[in-house]
């Protein structure tokens, strides 16, 4: 994540040799551009004790409270209120989704409502080790996040106006998030 | 962030539907008349029907909710929702209201798309999130889509 401008480059240039040869390049804009991206902030969540809904009409339905927690970035750092949580949602196709609500507070006090969606699977050994709380590896699972903000902090203003990717890494007593924001 | 092509949306909107002033801001419906896609491991057409709800803000941002139905070259058929975000100085966004040609990196235009289908040949679409590029058209919009790994 954190070499993306090497790897834009690499793409680029991948990206502009393939489209040489099929005359067609999707994955880049309509002027031949790649997406890019640039680090926005690590989010750190601690989750309190998981409640087990069971199945419910569309999947096995956990709810994931969090307790707190801290973020930081080169534009913005702080803590998480405690409150707020992932509902998480295990698909019949064994894909887990994740619907995250918490509360940011900058450490110059502002607030931060950070909303999530997101999707979880890997390799049945993988989940299972996941399960009983093991540290996994993130390489070796599919854990992706879309995150969205809302503030009125008008210094953090620019968060309402992007689109952002995060790479999330489980851990036995929360989860990590690494999240780019999508320039 | 590591990420491949997944496939480049063009789809075609005839004049949209303009709502006006509600509660959350100013909201414009456009309808989806067709179009087509194409990537390494799909193609096909946009079907008509869907649309995007268009909502602009009072902050100047405008917020795409997108819902279109993809059918492959095979016959499979795929459900495609995005949400995304455009924005940029006034006098480009007018130049796009106007339905002149302006350079997409003069604006910010990105979305996320996620997908849904039954059919096996495309079930790694359940599985991704994505993010895409778009370039406004005067004949609708170009969607440059990349999948996150």
């Amino acid at each position: 994540m954190h070499d993306g401008r090497r790897r834009d480059v690499l793409k680029a240039v991948a990206v502009t040799a393939a489209s040489a040869l099929a005359g067609f390049a999707p994955g880049v804009d309509a002027e031949g551009r790649a997406i890019r991206s640039r680090p926005l902030m690590t989010v750190r969540i601690s989750a309190a004790t998981r409640q087990t809904f069971g199945p419910v009409p569309h999947g096995i339905r956990t709810f994931v409270p969090v307790s707190g927690g801290n973020f930081e970035g080169p534009r913005l750092r702080g803590r998480i209120v405690p409150g707020g949580g992932d509902w998480l949602l295990l698909r019949s196709d064994g894909v887990l989704e994740l619907d995250l609500r918490i509360i940011l507070e900058t450490d110059d006090h502002a607030l931060i409502y950070m909303t999530f969606q997101g999707l979880r699977h890997g390799s049945p050994d993988v989940i299972a080790a996941l399960g009983r709380g093991e540290v996994v590896d993130p390489a070796r699972y599919y854990f992706r996040t879309l995150p969205r903000f809302e503030t009125s902090a008008e210094r953090y203003a620019f968060l309402n106006r992007i689109i952002t990717v995060g790479s999330g890494e489980a851990r036995p007593d929360g989860a990590i998030h690494r999240i780019e924001e999508i320039l | 962030m590591t990420c491949r092509p997944l496939m480049r949306v063009e789809v075609v909107v005839p004049p949209p539907q303009k709502l006006g002033v509600v509660p959350q801001g100013t909201r414009v419906i456009a309808a989806i008349a067709g179009g087509t896609f194409e990537g390494p491991r799909l193609r096909g057409k946009v079907l008509p029907g869907g649309g995007d709800w268009t909502l602009l803000r009072p902050d100047g941002v405008l917020e795409l909710d997108l819902r279109i139905t993809l059918e492959t070259d095979d016959g499979a058929l795929i459900g495609m929702s995005s949400f995304g975000l455009r924005h940029g100085p006034a006098e480009v966004l007018a130049a796009l209201s106007r339905g002149e040609p302006v350079d997409p990196s003069e604006y910010y235009f990105r979305t996320a798309p996620r997908f849904e289908t039954s059919a096996p040949q495309y079930a790694f679409l359940n599985r991704v999130l994505a993010i895409a590029s778009g370039d406004r058209r005067a004949g609708g919009p170009i969607y440059s889509i990349e999948e996150i790994l």
